[in-house]
Formats: structure tokens, C-alpha cells, sequence
């Protein structure tokens, strides 16, 4: 893996709090755009071309809530950047940032993120 | 509007153009193999649609607009409102996984005066940065995000509508005022 993202991609993104799991989950079933909203910019998993089977099943194994994901294509869109940035734990972790200089996601984008994201595991009944 | 295979061949740029306008073109094929060409945007709207109704069906009904729900369900709306804030206000720092703070005693009370005061209940979200966001979406799919800050005596508005426009803007944290807003926004 390199820093190059190709539009295919998917990114996962683990929803916290866990214990809480229907926090960001609205009535519609939809995720809400504050599940994107981090002054840190948005920590995410990339995919790497990964089933999602295999993602979700290595994310399992430390965080216990829900994950949903979007395509890199979707933060292209929307004008925002994904930054690969791994760690000695996790050597997917890479964060989608608001632009060059600011880490936050505007309200704008984070909206199309969460119109755009796919929720790929079982959603709370309301 | 349907054009024939050999017509689509010949003038590609110009049914690209009508289909990215928003107008489905339908290619009829052999054997009823016929395919459709439309926008990326109407392609989304689609599997936004199949999401809502796989949900739907995953939870035994109809995927519901939010003001129908929101009539049907007002009271029970507030009160899930009011549990969901005791829930943010026990939230520790760093909830979020990524050193998000706790939520400010008085910001959770403010919010709860202001669901307490609106006629119609929106939807409740914590934000990592200490936020409370308020969301309504309305049957024509704009969406509208009211976001009040600890401290602040003014909200920040954000509405996108269904065809893309934004606006932004500021109002009193007040139910007053997000009351008239949001009768405004559902029109």
C-alpha cells in the first residue's frame, strides 16, 4: 500500500460509541452526517481491494459497533482528502481530512458522505 | 425517452448529455435485453432507495418520510430526544475513539429546554467537537442541520436542498426561532 487512493477503494469507518449503537442511526435508517464530523479529521480503515467480509472481521476484533463505509471516489466528490497514514497497530488506518488545511469535514461534505455511505453492519431498530 | 441502439451509437455525446440532464434513455435490445442510461446523480438516488428499502423490509416496514413519522411518532420522538441526551450527558472524553471532549453540563440542558419547547421533534446527534446537531428532513428531501454550541447564544443553520443548493446561516438558541424556521422548512 502506498499513499495513491484510487476511486474504487473503500474506506470503513467504525461508528462509536459502541455501547450506544444506535447514536448516529436516524429514523430512515440512514447514518447521520454527524458520524463524520471530527476536528482530527475522520479516521477510517482502508480497504485495499479487501472483502468486506475481511475488513469487518479484522475491525471486529477491537471495536464491537457498527461499520459503514464509502468509496474514495465519494471524498473525491466531495472535494475532500484521503491521507494514508498508518501506525504500527493498524497498518490500513488512513483519515479523510476537509482539505489541505483543515482536518474537519465541512457540513457540506460530511452530508454527501453520509448520503453516499453504505451501512454494512445490522442497523438498530428504532 | 427511447432511441434505437444505432442512433445512441452514432450520437453518443448528445444522449450522454440528455441522460446527465436528468432524462432516462432507454435502449430497446434483442431478446429484451434493453439497458437504461441515466446520470450518476439518478443512480444514486436509486441505491439510496434500495438501501431505505432493504432497511425497510429488514425492520418489517415502509420506509417512512421524516414529517409523517415526526406526526405519527412526536411523543415518542421527545422522549427518545430526552434519553438520548442523558445518554450524551454520561458521555466520558474521548467517546468517540479519537479524544472527542465531554459534553458540557449546561449545553445538554440548554438542548433539553429547546426539545422541550419545539412543536416538531427533530432528530438528535452528538458531535465530536462538543456539539449538538438537530436534523429535520422534509418530504421534498432538503435537509436542515441545527447545530448548537456550548456557550453560544447562536446556532448554526445548514440546509442543503434536493437539487443541491446550500444555504448557511445563524439564528438565536431559542425554540422560538427554530420553531418558525423549521415550520418554514416544511413549507
Amino acid at each position: 500500500m502506498d499513499n495513491e487512493f484510487k476511486s474504487t477503494e473503500k474506506l470503513y469507518r467504525a461508528v462509536y460509541p459502541p455501547e450506544i449503537a444506535d447514536m448516529f442511526w436516524k429514523l430512515d435508517g440512514t447514518v447521520s452526517s454527524a458520524a463524520f464530523a471530527d476536528p482530527k479529521g475522520l479516521s477510517v480503515d482502508r480497504g485495499d481491494y479487501r472483502s468486506d467480509e475481511d475488513v469487518m472481521s479484522v475491525m471486529r476484533s477491537k471495536f464491537t459497533g457498527h461499520i459503514i463505509s464509502v468509496y474514495v471516489k465519494n471524498c473525491f466528490d466531495a472535494n475532500a482528502l484521503v491521507l494514508y497514514r498508518p501506525s504500527h497497530s493498524n497498518p490500513y488506518h488512513s483519515e479523510i481530512h476537509g482539505s489541505l488545511d483543515r482536518a474537519i469535514l465541512s457540513k457540506s461534505q460530511r452530508v454527501h458522505l453520509a448520503r453516499c455511505a453504505e451501512i454494512l453492519t445490522p442497523r438498530p431498530i428504532n | 425517452m427511447i432511441v434505437k441502439q444505432m442512433d445512441v451509437r452514432s450520437n453518443i455525446r448528445k444522449y450522454f448529455d440528455i441522460a446527465y440532464e436528468g432524462e432516462a434513455v432507454i435502449v430497446p435490445r434483442k431478446q429484451d435485453h434493453n439497458v437504461v442510461i441515466i446520470s450518476e446523480a439518478e443512480y444514486n438516488k436509486l441505491i439510496q432507495e434500495r438501501r431505505l428499502n432493504a432497511y425497510a423490509q429488514a425492520v418489517g416496514g415502509v420506509p417512512d418520510r421524516k414529517k409523517r413519522i415526526i406526526s405519527e411518532r412526536g411523543s415518542d420522538l421527545r422522549s427518545h430526544n430526552a434519553d438520548k441526551l442523558s445518554a450524551i450527558r454520561a458521555f466520558k472524553p474521548g467517546w468517540n475513539g479519537n479524544g472527542a471532549p465531554a459534553f458540557a453540563p449546561g449545553l445538554i440542558d440548554t438542548v433539553g429546554t429547546l426539545i422541550g419547547g419545539l412543536d416538531i421533534q427533530p432528530e438528535v446527534f452528538p458531535t465530536a467537537m462538543g456539539t449538538i446537531q438537530l436534523e429535520y428532513d422534509n418530504s421534498r428531501h432538503d435537509h436542515m442541520e441545527i447545530e448548537i454550541i456550548a456557550g453560544s447564544v447562536d446556532a448554526e443553520v445548514y440546509i442543503i436542498r434536493f437539487n443541491g443548493e446550500e444555504e448557511y446561516e445563524q439564528m438565536s438558541v431559542s425554540a422560538d426561532a427554530i420553531n418558525k424556521r423549521v415550520h418554514d422548512f416544511y413549507g
